[in-house]
């Protein structure tokens, strides 16, 4: 007799874990309209120019200057 | 206001192109010392002589060989940037160089090109193993670490110029510090100033080292001179090492994906279509 309760005990909760399992990974659907670009892409403070040979974009952490520059990047 | 700092410069051609180094605080005897050190290990690291280093560990291809602590980190970083990169940025690319004729300095000529021979690239950590003291290309394998090693020598250059220093290896530049007035070290990116504190700034480009249709970027994915529409890349990044992987990466992605790479990777970013004069 107890077998039998534990038994059955063991699948009634086999059962509602599973039920439990499938409604919440149905409710909790990935969401379509989550952005597939970084964030960062729309972060204030960016600003993209036209520069010679193409186009400068600048983040909020580097400045633009009018100083005269020391050395430069470029392609060797 | 900040007062200006006393700033030493140093400018020389090593490597084949120019390098610049600038630092607060510093004799010029440092710098000098950072030149040598520079030339030094630039004897080591080229593809251009038998006897280099990087040289021999090719030659030594299928086997352990031998390496000093220096190669060991670049070898170790361009493991690093294959996959900072996912793969576009691959120092396996010797054989495909060969291929494309570029045997030796663009100074000297290059070679009759054999285009059939060139293959897409096999991943870098297949045909590259390292271990302390050692290193390994497989068979059929050769390394070229073209601007990696200008990027990760203008980082341990910089940072062994003292707090606010900046070194310039050939277009691959690391920033440290404030810069002589305290706002940052201006360079130039594209055309405009930039002041750069803590950052490095690299730039990639098929407009130069070129002849003919070919030049010197090589897409792994084919293993010949890439073509995605983008010509030239200048990023500014955390250090010269990651400025130089960011731009290359970048280069070769093309001009839609190249945009969001760079925002992800970047703080700022020049993309040169190949339209773009």
């Amino acid at each position: 007799m107890r077998a039998v309760l534990l038994k059955t005990g063991a699948t009634v909760l086999t059962f509602a874990t599973t039920v439990t399992a499938a409604v919440y990974v149905t409710s909790h659907l990935k969401n379509p309209a989550a952005p597939l670009r970084p964030t960062v892409l729309s972060a204030p403070g960016s600003a993209t120019f036209s520069a010679p040979g193409g186009s400068l974009t600048v983040g909020p952490s580097v400045q633009p200057s009018a100083v005269q520059p020391v050395t430069s990047t470029y392609a060797s | 206001m900040p007062h200006s700092l006393a700033v030493e410069s140093h400018h020389f051609a090593a490597l084949g192109t120019n390098c610049s180094l600038f630092a607060a605080d510093r004799s010029r005897g440092d710098l000098l010392e950072g030149e040598i050190w520079i030339r030094r290990l630039g004897a080591r690291l080229t593809r251009f002589s038998a006897d280099s280093e990087l040289s021999q560990l090719n030659a030594a291809a299928g086997g352990w060989f031998g390496i000093g602590e220096e190669l060991e980190a670049v070898l170790r970083a361009s493991l690093n940037a294959f996959e900072m990169s996912a793969g576009l940025v691959n120092i396996a690319v010797l054989p495909s160089m060969i291929a494309i004729g570029y045997t030796r300095p663009l100074s000297e000529g290059v070679s009759v090109a054999t285009l059939d021979a060139a293959r897409p690239l096999r991943a870098l950590p297949d045909v590259l193993s390292v271990r302390r003291g050692a290193a390994r290309v497989a068979d059929g394998s050769a390394l070229d670490l073209g601007g990696i090693a200008k990027g990760w020598m203008a980082d341990r250059l910089c940072e062994s110029l003292g707090p606010n220093a900046l070194a310039n290896v050939g277009g691959d530049l690391r920033a440290a510090g404030a810069g002589p007035d305290g706002k940052g070290w201006p360079v130039a990116v594209a055309g405009t100033t930039l002041m750069l504190r803590g950052q490095g700034a690299a730039t990639s480009s098929v407009r130069r080292r070129r002849w003919g249709e070919a030049h010197h970027l090589i897409d792994p994915r084919s293993g010949l001179p890439a073509r995605t529409g983008l010509e030239e890349v200048s990023v500014v990044a955390a250090g010269g090492f990651e400025a130089e992987i960011a731009a290359k990466t970048a280069l070769l992605l093309g001009p839609e994906l190249a945009p969001v790479y760079c925002a992800a990777h970047a703080f700022a970013w020049s993309l040169g279509a190949a339209d773009d004069d």
